[in-house]
Parts: structure tokens; C-alpha cells; sequence
């Protein structure tokens, strides 16, 4: 099994002497989904942030796709990863002044080099897959948070990476706008992509992920199957955790 | 119908009478008022038809177009002028056909060199000294010129004063902060007294082009807060966005913060526009037959003496249309932009 993250404890502080990141480890293997939960302010965003390079980190070592990176920022390392790691965000982060079709193939034409024609073409195919083909020629702000949402991974997706990032993709959306997203990405997750997922939708998690990881205070509290995680948490925290989500 | 109109009047006249509330203090000050528009609207209205002598203007019709270019070659002037008023009118009128849009700009810049050619000549044209350059072609050209070269310096300013290197941030913010702390004149005045002294001996740079190069020296420090204004209003999530891409620092700027802080800085880069063409007057003081320029060289013409209210007023209304064609155009780009990319 061919192993695409590993995270060692990395340590990350934004002021002196509060951890946003406290020794956090994990390892991620081909084609699986980690789910990351925890309160606000745990660190998730950080963490995820760091598997790309829009975070920095103190302490601690990262081997993304084979691509080791620590503390020293080594640029080309990182646009390295940027090329074959996708990211999706809480906001969508659509490009507003580019077509749907210009904002997916913006990277693929400029960062990949490839044709015009075969960037659009691939783009077409995404966004049909996703059933939103006929918004290609439209911007961003005349499509709904569910639709922009999946337009994001689809821009995410046009670069065809190995890995991709989630943080919070459904936080931003109407309820009832939250599943057309969620099932976009159980669809990927079926098809064997690698995932990382910063969460709140405990559904999804227990029928997606293989692995969810509890963090609290920028400490990992556990790192267990959904099955576990979700019936029998070890530990207090997340018990209380759990709880609370199901009350909202 | 009666009926219709009759209701019509009514409401029209309750409209006035709430407008105009009839208390003796207010109605004397209204009649009073109106009294002065109306009056001093007849006498304008009679000046301009009865009083005026505007053969000053008749007369001297392609002196204020051309200036003193050769009178069988006004034709490359003209062709000029008719190629931007083109140009303006697709802007304005023209099909929303989108790849016509996407290079209007280029076709804009194209008219630079088009022009410099059809004025200076060469090429099989007759050569024409740009001494004989004026009238309003001389201050169309100086605008556009100097619009077209302090915009990309002025984005050059504005994204050098966000570098992260050092030096050009520090020279950036000095040079705009200079320039914003001198008086246009002052550097229109550097530019025609001091730039023939920096050069090399032998290499000269006619007036013209100096005068192009003062007003660009100054309108790229302004343009360039302008640009900074709309850099700072795009959210860190796009460069985050941008980044996670794999796009490196030059696709950043180019296909997301240019693009984005232009949008956000047009109005203000239309009255940066418009505020150049009128300063191009200036010019007049430093000895350009420009409009103003043309205006004053006329009224010192013996044959016209004591003529200057039509001078000036004619000058005040092709300054007037102008402006307000700029101000057209611009709305309509921005209503162009904001239609289908509402932020
Ligand atoms: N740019 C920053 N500067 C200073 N502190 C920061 C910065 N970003 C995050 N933090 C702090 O780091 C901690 C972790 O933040 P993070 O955004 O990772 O939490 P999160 O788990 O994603 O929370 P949420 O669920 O609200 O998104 C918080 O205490 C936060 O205040
Ligand atoms: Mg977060």
C-alpha cells in the first residue's frame, strides 16, 4: 500500500506560547478518506492548510506524495505539491471576473501548459459529471453556493491530482443545498480518490471516511475508524464532542 | 382622452403646487429666483443669436481642429479623429460580440502609432514637424498618449509598492509620494525646461513628447494609488486560491490581480482621464498650440480683437462635449463589467 501523506509531529504556533498545531502525526494511505473533526478553533484549517503550503509550520516534518518538507520554506517544493494537491474551500474562492469554464482552466492551460482545446474539452467533461455542463459560460456570482461549491471541485479536479483538500466545502451552503456537494464527493471517494476532509457532517463521514481524526486544542485526541469513532469514542472529548453535534 | 388630460394638468399642476409651497416669504424668494434664471437665459439666448460675432469661430474652424498643419495634408488629422470617433462608437453603440470587447483595448492602443504616422508622416507621407501639430488633434493625442503609457506605469507603481524587495518599494512609494506633493504645472515645467538638459548632447525630444512625458510622470503616481485601492480590496482567500492552483507569483498578478483591481479602480481611472484632458490646457502656457494654445493665438490676431467671450465659450463647449462622451463611454464599460460579473 502506497502511503501519500505522512505527518509528523508537526507543531505550529501563530503567538507565543498558544499551540495552534501541538505534535500532530498521521499518515494517510492511497485512495482512502480521512475525515478531520473537532470544535471551532482546534486547528483544522491549519492543519489541512499545511498539507499545501498556504500554512507554514514550526516543528515537526511532512512527506507529501513522496515530497518531504519542514520547517524551511523551500518554495519549489511546495509548488511541487501545489501541482499534484487540490484544495477546496469553506468560501468557494471562484475567481469572479472568469467564466466557470475560464476559472477550471485557468491552471490546467497555465500551470500544466497544456492546449486550450484539451483543457476545456476535460473541464466540459468534469463539469458534466456534475450535471452543471450548462453553466460553463456564466460567472460565478450567477450560480448558488451548491453549484459554485461543485464548480470549486471541479477546478480542483481539472488538474487531475493525486490528492485533494476539504475544508469545510459545505459549511458556507444552505441545508438544503449541502447534499449535491456531499454527493459530488462520495462519487470521487467511490472512484478511489485520496481525501482529506475537515467536516462537520457526521452522515458523511460514517458511510466515507476510513479513518476520522479527533483534534482539540491542536492536539490529536484520536485517530480511530468511523465505526469506533462514532458508537464508542475512547475518549471523553470526543464523547462530548459528538454530543453537542448531535444537538444542533 | 379629455378626460385623460385633464387629469394629466391637474396632477401636474398638484405637482408644482407641492413643490412650490405658496407662502408670501417663499413664493417672493421663488419669484425672484426664477425671475434671474429666465432673464439671464434670454440674454444668453440673445447674445449667442444676435450679439455674438462668431465668425472668429466660422472662420477659423480648421485652426482650432488641426492647428497650423500643412491645409493639403489635413486630411491625416481628419482621418485620425475619424478613426477614434470609430472606435467610440463601436465602445458605445457596437455589438457585444465578446472577442470584440476583449480587444477593444488593444485596438485603442492601436490607434497610438496609427496616429503618431498619420501626423508625423514618413512612410511615404509627407514628413510634419510637430511644431505644426495643434488644435484639438494635439490635445487628443497628448491625452491619449499620456493615458495609454501612465497606465502600465502606474500598475507598474502600484504592484512595485506591494513588493516584497526592499529597494523598489521604498523608490515606488517615494515617487509617488513626490509626485503627489508637486503641482502638475511644476513637472509639465520640468519636463520642457530640465529633461533637454539630462539628455546626452546630440538626442532631442520635441516638445510634444516632453509635454507626453510630464503628464505621464504624474497622472502613473495617481493611477497608481488608484490601482493600490483596488489590490487592497481583493480578499487574501483569492490569492489562497490562486496559490493552492500551483500559479506562480507573475500568472497571480496578471490573470487575477490586475484584472480584479482595474475593475475595482475604473471610475477612478475615468477621472484620471478626463482630468488629463482638461490639464493638457496647461500646455498653452508652456507655448503648445494645443486648443487653449490655438484660442489665445487667434484672440492675438489684430482681426479679431476683443472676441474672446466666443473664443472661450466655444473652447468651454467642445471641452464639454468631450468630457461628457469620456464620462459615456467609461459608464458604459463599467455597466458592461458589472452586468454579468456583479461585484
Ligand atoms: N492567521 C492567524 N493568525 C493568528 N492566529 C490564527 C491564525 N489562523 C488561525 N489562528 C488561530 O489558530 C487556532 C486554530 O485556528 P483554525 O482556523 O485552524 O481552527 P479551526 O479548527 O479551523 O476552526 P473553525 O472550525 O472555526 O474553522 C485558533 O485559535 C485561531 O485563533
Ligand atoms: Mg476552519
Amino acid at each position: 500500500m502506497e502511503t501519500v501523506l505522512i505527518a509528523k509531529n508537526i507543531t505550529k504556533s501563530f503567538s507565543k506560547g498558544i499551540n495552534a498545531l501541538n505534535k500532530v502525526s498521521f499518515t494517510l494511505v492511497k485512495g482512502k478518506v480521512l475525515v478531520i473533526m473537532g470544535p471551532s478553533g482546534s486547528g483544522k484549517s491549519t492543519l489541512i492548510r499545511t498539507i499545501n503550503g498556504l500554512e507554514t509550520f514550526d516543528e515537526g516534518e511532512l512527506n507529501v506524495l513522496g515530497i518531504k518538507i519542514d520547517s524551511n520554506i523551500d518554495e519549489r517544493k511546495i509548488k511541487k505539491i501545489r501541482r499534484r494537491v487540490g484544495m477546496v474551500f469553506q468560501q468557494f474562492n471562484l475567481f469572479p471576473h472568469l467564466t466557470i469554464l475560464e476559472n477550471i482552466t485557468l491552471a490546467p492551460i497555465n500551470v500544466q501548459k497544456r492546449q486550450q482545446t484539451e483543457a476545456e474539452e476535460f473541464g466540459m467533461y468534469l463539469l458534466s459529471q456534475m450535471g452543471i455542463d450548462s453553466h460553463a459560460k456564466k460567472y460565478p456570482n450567477q450560480l448558488s453556493g451548491g453549484e459554485q461549491q461543485r464548480v470549486a471541485i471541479v477546478r480542483a479536479l481539472a488538474l487531475k491530482p493525486e490528492l485533494l483538500l476539504f475544508d469545510e466545502p459545505t459549511s458556507a451552503l444552505d441545508p438544503e443545498r449541502i447534499n449535491e456537494v456531499l454527493d459530488a464527493m462520495r462519487n470521487l471517494a467511490n472512484q478511489g480518490m485520496t481525501m482529506v476532509v475537515v467536516t462537520h457532517e457526521i452522515d458523511f463521514a460514517k458511510e466515507v471516511s476510513d479513518k476520522v481524526l479527533f483534534l482539540d486544542n491542536g492536539k490529536v485526541i484520536e485517530i480511530s475508524s468511523p465505526d469506533i469513532f462514532f458508537s464508542n469514542a475512547s475518549h471523553e472529548r470526543s464523547r462530548k464532542f459528538l454530543n453537542q453535534l448531535d444537538k444542533n | 382622452m379629455a378626460i385623460k388630460i385633464k387629469n394629466l394638468k391637474i396632477l401636474f399642476l398638484r405637482e408644482i403646487k407641492t413643490k412650490i409651497s405658496f407662502k408670501p416669504f417663499s413664493f417672493l424668494l421663488n419669484t425672484v429666483l426664477i425671475s434671474i434664471i429666465i432673464s439671464s437665459l434670454l440674454l444668453a439666448l440673445n447674445w449667442i443669436f444676435f450679439k455674438a460675432n462668431w465668425s472668429v469661430i466660422n472662420s477659423n474652424l480648421s485652426l482650432f481642429a488641426f492647428g497650423s498643419f500643412p491645409s493639403d495634408e489635413q486630411w491625416r488629422p481628419l482621418l485620425w479623429l475619424v478613426i477614434l470617433s470609430f472606435i467610440a462608437l463601436i465602445n458605445i453603440f457596437g455589438p457585444k460580440w465578446k472577442w470584440l470587447r476583449k480587444n477593444l483595448l488593444i485596438i485603442w492602443i492601436g490607434s497610438v502609432p496609427v496616429g503618431i504616422y498619420l501626423l508625423k508622416g514618413g512612410f511615404g507621407l509627407i514628413p510634419v514637424m510637430s511644431q505644426n501639430w495643434g488644435g484639438l488633434t494635439l490635445t487628443i493625442f497628448i491625452t491619449i498618449c499620456s493615458i495609454l503609457f501612465s497606465l502600465p506605469l502606474g500598475i507598474l507603481l502600484a504592484l512595485s509598492r506591494r513588493s516584497s524587495l526592499f529597494m523598489i518599494q521604498k523608490f515606488s512609494s517615494f515617487y509617488i509620494d513626490i509626485m503627489r506633493s508637486v503641482p502638475l504645472i511644476a513637472v509639465l515645467f520640468f519636463g520642457q525646461l530640465l529633461i533637454p538638459l539630462f539628455l546626452p548632447y546630440g538626442l532631442e525630444i520635441d516638445r510634444v513628447w516632453r509635454a507626453i512625458i510630464g503628464f505621464t510622470l504624474f497622472v502613473s503616481a495617481y493611477i497608481a494609488e488608484d490601482i493600490r485601492g483596488g489590490l487592497q480590496s481583493i480578499p487574501k482567500t483569492q490569492l489562497e486560491a490562486a496559490n493552492s492552483l500551483g500559479l506562480n507569483k507573475y500568472q497571480i498578478t496578471r490573470f487575477i490581480l490586475i484584472p480584479q483591481s482595474l475593475r475595482v479602480a475604473l471610475p477612478a481611472l475615468t477621472n484620471q482621464l478626463i482630468g488629463l484632458f482638461q490639464n493638457t490646457s496647461l500646455m498653452s502656457i508652456l507655448g503648445l498650440m494645443e486648443l487653449i494654445g490655438i484660442g489665445r493665438s487667434i484672440l492675438a490676431n489684430p482681426e479679431y480683437i476683443g472676441q474672446y467671450i466666443e473664443v472661450y465659450i466655444w473652447l468651454a463647449t467642445v471641452y464639454w462635449i468631450l468630457c461628457t462622451l469620456m464620462a459615456y463611454l467609461s459608464k458604459q464599460l463599467e455597466k458592461e463589467m458589472s452586468s454579468n460579473k456583479g461585484y
